[in-house]
């Protein structure tokens, strides 16, 4: 038996985005067995990467669970729409990163949590250019 | 596209996130692996020292052999002591009554031991005897307590995690770029980390 | 508990080097107690002390009684002897008799001797009084009434007790199980968490610094004047600060060294420790002038610009101002991002810093400036298109900053810098 998968697609195969525009797409949740999903998060974030300690903020955030009446159905893909903010766009600098991404977390009810995430590109800001060594 | 391997997704593989203890594993010499350290911590009373210089990876080793402890049947009190702390972030009585809640024959691993005044060592290691706590500390210098590993930094050391952090990047940085940055750090290896980091930068051009 | 401090987990970053469950547990575990202690404690008082107080004083029945006997009992306790008055009396409750020994309601003891022979003495052998007695039970009675203020100070520790494992086990049931974007969603959406207070900037542009600071000084010739970045005053001061404190310690031991050799009896082992920490001193001494003369002598640089916050792609006029009296090689103004990033691993803490961006707006060489006319000059400031935004987060900085670099003929060069802040284009391609 495959290892339990999340996919995620973006409508229209879209990666660059600008502030306000829709992101919207579907995530899929790859050989797992119905009945054996507890919760289900969708997230959309952005993260800093870089010579610096991480930092994180959620734009956009869903919790599906079946304690709180959600039918959740890995047979068939969930989806996502969310309005993208005016920032922080995304920046590839020096030192300094900041990526946007959307984030599925499947919470099983037994074994460890699957994490699927898709990168995405906030805003057209230019990259730093650098002086070579 | 589920989750994204390390280097594959346009990152900076010696980005903090990659580098920081916990995300790399530790490369031991040959001859030497998680399970020979912790046997000398038990021969030594569940009572030792990691003892290297500044960003030699001690933190590193921590991450490494912490679960391998849990794993042995002993539970984990750990504490980070950033510069200028001089003293542990609870009173006293918190560590040791973990001992009566957590029968399991807790240890107190301390990163940055060197922090503490001795005074407060000595008592701490009193305490930890008198109530059968094992202590695992890292320190830049010798504390007193049996050594269990000292971590020192080497160009077949810097390669070998360099290779592993560039797995989605061949040709990116060469031996002799390592080296010649080796050359400028020394034993620190956190820094040759982050100049190898800018490094990346421009050969890559900066591209997002 | 702190944060500063967690079992099984590292203290920065998202990796656990161990079971995550189980360090849960035990906090909980840990706050439960505190909490339990706290209700037990809180019980405890109000049961012992707090109710039976006011029922004395809302409750009890009021007689007439009689003093038969008093006494001044001693208790030895861990902390000494203690005190506490007992009075015998007898009185009636209906038609019923009773005779009970008696103090306040508390029964309480106290190692102020005086105080309680004074309470003591209120009373006389024989005498009439007036006393309250329990309804439900007649043989509880008391003969004075009123409120104890030390046990309202006393609820202050089960209290908090309380306060602190309560506010534990909550925060860890809220936290249970939840992972880092739930936790994140949970502190609400993208905000600086209390870094700044203008709402509506934050709402609109998230981690962008607000521009109120800014734009909260009217300009003379442009709409405004931007504020200097208070580093340098900040540091001269403390500068000056470390200087006098410094010099003034050295003095005291100085004198003692310098009395010494006009007398003719020098103490060299006070002059030998002593000379080190007086050319440090001297040194101070010399850095503070320098900065002085930095700070004072080249006059104030004044700079001013059309609007505020900046976007991509517009473009912007500026005016400078720079006092003094001056011999000038170049004077430049320019406009500088700098990326700034903090990382904390073990006993480093290294903040990083990286100039990104560096526009030059305007630059004269070798000129004078004149003591009472300033150089004042106009430019424009072209933000270019796809520039990245201003950006503040807890670890990482991108700011932006307008510098004036001055090289002053046989004066140390200056540098003075003007935050600026710039926004993102705003969606829909609203202009501002």
């Amino acid at each position: 038996m495959n290892d339990p998968l999340v996919t995620i697609r973006f409508d229209g195969n879209g990666r660059v985005y600008s502030p306000g525009d829709i992101l919207s797409g579907e995530y899929r949740l790859e050989a797992f067995s119905l009945g054996r999903i507890r919760a289900v998060e969708v997230s959309v974030l952005w993260y800093t990467e870089g010579k610096g300690d991480e930092d994180m903020a959620v734009h956009e955030f869903q919790r599906l669970s079946v304690d709180h009446g959600d039918w959740i159905d890995p047979s068939r893909p969930g989806r996502f729409s969310v309005a993208l903010p005016n920032s922080p766009l995304s920046y590839d600098g020096a030192i300094l990163k900041i990526c946007w991404c959307v984030r599925v977390r499947v919470f099983p009810r037994k074994g460890k949590q699957v994490v699927g995430q898709r990168s995405f590109v906030l805003g057209n800001v230019s990259a730093v250019e650098l002086v070579q060594s | 596209m589920s989750v994204s391997p390390p280097g594959s997704d346009g990152g900076n593989p010696f980005s903090t996130r990659r580098v920081r203890p916990g995300a790399l594993p530790y490369f031991f010499p040959a001859g030497e692996d998680a399970s020979a350290v912790l046997r000398r911590l038990a021969a030594g009373g569940w009572r030792g020292q990691i003892v290297g210089p500044h960003g030699s990876g001690k933190s590193t080793l921590l991450a490494a052999l912490l679960p391998a402890i849990e794993k042995s049947g002993r539970r984990v009190i750990l504490v980070e002591l950033h510069d200028g702390q001089r003293r542990l972030p609870e009173k006293g009585t918190f560590y040791f009554s973990k001992k009566v809640e957590c029968p399991l024959f807790p240890v107190l691993v301390i990163d940055g031991y060197e922090q503490l005044p001795w005074w407060r060592r000595l008592l701490l290691e009193r305490r930890c005897r008198r109530h059968a706590l094992g202590l695992l500390v890292t320190s830049h210098r010798s504390v007193g307590l049996p050594e269990v590993f000292q971590t020192h930094v080497d160009l077949l050391l810097v390669n070998k995690i360099v290779s592993h952090l560039l797995a989605g990047w061949p040709g990116v940085i060469a031996t002799e770029d390592i080296a010649a940055c080796l050359a400028r750090h020394g034993d620190d290896l956190r820094e040759a980390l982050f100049e190898l980091y800018d490094l990346f930068e421009q050969r890559r051009g900066g591209a997002g | 508990m702190s944060r500063s401090f967690r079992i099984y987990q590292k203290k920065r970053g998202h990796r656990r080097t161990g079971s995550g469950t189980l360090a849960g547990l035990g906090e909980t575990l840990f706050f439960g107690l505190f909490l339990l202690g706290g209700c037990v404690g809180l019980v405890a008082i109000l049961a012992t002390l707090v109710i039976p107080e006011w029922r004395v004083n809302n409750e009890f029945g009021e007689t007439t009684c009689v003093v038969r006997g008093k006494e001044l009992v001693e208790e030895n306790g861990t902390e000494g002897p203690a005190y506490r008055p007992e009075i015998t009396i007898e009185y009636q409750v209906d038609a019923e008799r009773f005779s009970a020994k008696t103090s306040d309601i508390a029964w309480a003891s106290s190692q102020d001797r005086q105080a309680q022979q004074a309470a003591l003495d209120q009373f006389e052998v024989g005498g009439q009084y007036r006393c309250w007695y329990d309804p439900l039970d007649p043989q509880v009675v008391v003969l004075v009434r009123g409120y104890s203020w030390w046990i309202w100070l006393l609820l202050i520790i089960p209290i908090s007790f309380i306060c602190i494992g309560g506010g534990g086990v909550l925060y860890r049931a809220w936290h249970w199980g939840k992972s880092a974007e739930r936790r994140a969603a949970s502190a609400g959406p993208i905000s600086l968490r209390g870094r700044d207070s203008n709402g509506e900037s934050q709402k609109a542009f998230p981690t962008v610094p607000s521009p109120t600071d800014m734009t909260n000084s009217p300009g003379t010739t442009l709409r405004f004047r931007l504020p200097i970045s208070s580093s340098a005053i900040f540091g001269l001061i403390v500068l000056l600060v470390v200087c006098v404190l410094w010099n003034t310690i050295v003095a005291v031991f100085l004198v003692d060294v310098v009395k010494g050799f006009l007398e003719g009896r020098p103490n060299w082992i006070e002059t030998f420790v002593v000379t080190p920490f007086a050319l440090v001193g001297l040194f101070l001494i010399f850095v503070l002038f320098r900065q002085l003369l930095i700070t004072t002598g080249v006059g104030p640089t004044l700079l001013e610009i059309s609007n505020h916050p900046l976007y991509p792609g517009r473009t912007y006029e500026l005016f400078l101002s720079q006092a003094g009296r001056l011999r000038l090689h170049s004077l430049e103004l320019s406009m500088v991002g700098t990326e700034a990033a903090r990382y904390r691993q073990g006993t480093d803490t290294r903040t990083e810093t990286r100039c990104v961006h560096r526009q030059s707006l305007f630059r004269r060489e070798k000129f004078e400036i004149h003591g009472g006319v300033p150089l004042e000059v106009r430019c424009r400031l072209d933000v270019p298109v796809g520039i990245m935004h201003s950006f503040k987060s807890d670890n990482n900085e991108l700011n932006w900053n307008l510098v004036v670099d001055g090289k002053v003929a046989g004066w140390p060069d200056y540098e003075r810098s003007f935050p600026v802040v710039i926004h993102p284009e705003p969606s829909g391609g609203t202009r501002p």
